[in-house]
């Protein structure tokens, strides 16, 4: 199986590689595994939904097995990877070195991903992705809770190795003649990510170890019967999982970077003021913890505290909305995939950030909170803002990686049929979770309201579905018979080498 | 907006948790709520209004669409 046109290669030799791009080819595959795993699941739990009763999921265990394995894939083997896929590639040379610093801890970093990944896909566990105290602790049925741990642990080192090692060949490895200050934004925003993930990560990795003891009745930090305190496991585990929101949509935004200007045949409206965003977002990406757990009988002064702090992520992120509106203004823009998918993104970043405002206000939050509404908010930042980011970077560097260019027009149908179906899907979420309607529930009594929504939330997700099968369709066939890509301006921009060397493709070692 | 948003919070944060008060928490931070609210869909109209009219006004095939001035002198 050979994946590149003008250096095949058999497989084997690129799993075994520890070139960037090697890697990066490593992670991209994992991650599209992950994106349709975790999706079918999605569509799974949006059929059982589709009607109140049961339609095949008989228990609510299973359920919660089903929305636990989701999000856990979602987050840390689609979006993850993801980022670290393009990382990977782009890294090195946009600070102009001939790789990572550490080429084989990067391959390792990689390569602890698919036995985490295993764990966490056989063991099935049911404590949702936040795996709260205490019943994680008491109740999590074993090996599969245990085998979730491991899982998240592994998932947890690699991060750290990897965040590690973007740092190392950012700040030692990059060019001399390369300031930090013309470095490319889209480095910029692996730098940033980088450094809020090694601040944040040990936390949860120590709450990991926490749980396990506690599990293994060795420790009662978060179990009640043995003195222990649940709401500590809360606090750890948002001390780091807010932050990581930063983590995922950083480079999200960093992508964006890199699409917008060229299609808008500009150069960005402020580079300065997108370094000061990033650098902002991870700050303040610290400040705003504990407005997860406005219910959990906090002080009226801890809550103002945690609220000024998530609304001081409104300034850098209207930064960066700005720098994108400006470097639109007065382009010639071309609308190509990728640019659909970024300005796609930037309207429902947008729209996911006012409800984030609403739910900072922690009035609105007691109202809001465990209902659907925070599934559709959560959902419309991942989907909306990060995946859609994601996607229309995957149709940018899709000729880089390949030497094709993809088909167009099924891009802009993936495209269009996913924008309306998220739009269907989480702007309705919000909606019903203002009608009361619970999260995390397999059933539901038969309110004709909630009936309506489900059904129309159900269909959004089906188009999606669709959408998604057609991205496949176009990625494979692209990927073997996609018209040869002229590498120098492979979307006839009328700009001669802007895209990114292929020859930095090959490897060295 | 700094006024609009700073003084109900100082007024709620100067309470503390002291009973006896005059001042009603809660109908200060619903009041912070809706004010936060108002602005929030004021400039949630303006920015998406703006993202659709440039979508409309620069895009390539618009009759009025023309070389910018970075292509023009080959500095993008």
């Amino acid at each position: 199986m050979t994946l590149e046109i003008q250096k095949p290669r058999p497989i084997w030799k690129i799993m075994f590689s520890t070139h960037h791009t090697d890697v990066g080819l490593l992670y991209l595959i994992t991650s599209l595994a992950a994106l349709f795993m975790g999706g079918t699941l999605a569509l799974a739990i949006r059929l059982e939904l589709f009607l109140p009763g049961s339609q095949f999921v008989s228990d609510s265990m299973t359920f919660n097995r089903m929305f636990t394995v989701h999000g856990t894939t979602l987050i840390f083997l689609f979006i993850l990877p993801f980022a670290s896929a393009v990382g990977n590639y782009l890294v090195p040379i946009m600070v102009r070195y001939k790789d990572m610093a550490y080429p084989k801890l990067n391959a390792i970093a990689y390569w602890m991903i698919p036995p985490a990944f295993a764990l966490i896909w056989l063991g099935f566990a049911d404590f949702t992705w936040n795996a709260y105290a205490p019943y994680s602790v008491t109740r999590a049925p074993g090996p599969a809770a245990d085998m979730w741990i491991f899982g998240l642990k592994l998932l947890g080192i690699s991060s750290i190795l990897g965040a590690i090692n973007f740092i190392v060949t950012i700040l030692k490895c990059k060019h001399p003649d390369l300031p930090l200050s013309k470095m490319p934004l889209l480095a910029w925003s692996y730098l940033t990510s980088s450094l809020i993930m090694l601040v944040a990560m040990p936390t949860f990795a120590a709450a990991l170890l926490m749980l396990l003891t506690d599990r293994l009745g060795l420790s009662g930090f978060f179990n009640p019967s043995m003195g222990g305190d649940p709401i500590a496991y809360q606090h750890l585990f948002w001390f780091t999982f807010h932050p990581e929101v930063y983590v995922l949509v950083i480079p999200a935004i960093g992508f964006m970077y890199d699409i917008i200007p060229r299609f808008s045949r500009k150069p960005i409206f402020s580079h300065v003021s997108g370094i000061a965003a990033f650098v902002l977002l991870s700050i303040v990406g610290f400040a705003s913890w504990a407005h997860h757990m406005y219910a959990t009988g906090m002080s009226f002064t801890e809550k103002t505290v945690f609220m000024i702090g998530t609304l001081s992520a409104v300034p850098a992120s209207a930064m960066h909305v700005f720098n994108f509106l400006a470097t639109m203004w007065g382009g010639r823009i071309k609308f190509t995939t990728p640019m659909m998918w970024a300005v796609g993104g930037i309207a429902l970043f947008f729209s996911a950030g006012a409800g984030g405002v609403v739910n900072s206000a922690m009035p609105l939050d007691f109202m809001t909170h465990d209902s659907y509404w925070v599934v559709g908010h959560f959902h419309l930042f991942v989907m909306g803002t990060i995946a859609f980011g994601s996607f229309g970077f995957l149709y940018y560097i899709f000729p880089y990686v390949t030497g094709r260019l993809y088909n167009e027009k099924l891009g802009k149908i993936h495209f269009v049929m996913s924008f309306i179906g998220t739009v269907m899907v989480f702007f309705t979420q919000h909606i019903l979770g203002l009608y009361g309607m619970p999260r995390r529930i397999y059933d539901y009594p038969p309110i004709p309201e909630w009936i309506a929504m489900n059904q129309f939330i159900t269909i959004g997700a089906m188009i999606i579905g669709i959408g998604m099968a057609i991205f496949l369709i176009n990625i494979i066939y692209s990927s073997g018979k996609g018209k040869e890509a002229n590498m120098d301006d492979p979307w006839n921009v009328g700009r001669e080498k802007y895209y990114y060397p292929y020859q930095s493709k090959t490897p060295h070692h | 907006m700094l006024i609009f948003v700073i003084s109900p919070i100082n007024f709620s944060f100067a309470l503390d948790d002291d009973p006896g008060k005059y001042l009603n928490r809660k109908a200060e931070i619903w009041n912070l709520f809706y004010r936060m609210m108002t602005v929030a869909f004021v400039i949630g109209s303006v920015v998406s209004g703006t993202l659709i009219w440039l979508v409309w006004r620069f895009r390539e095939s618009n009759h009025k669409a023309k070389k910018t001035r970075y292509e023009e002198q080959g500095k993008w």
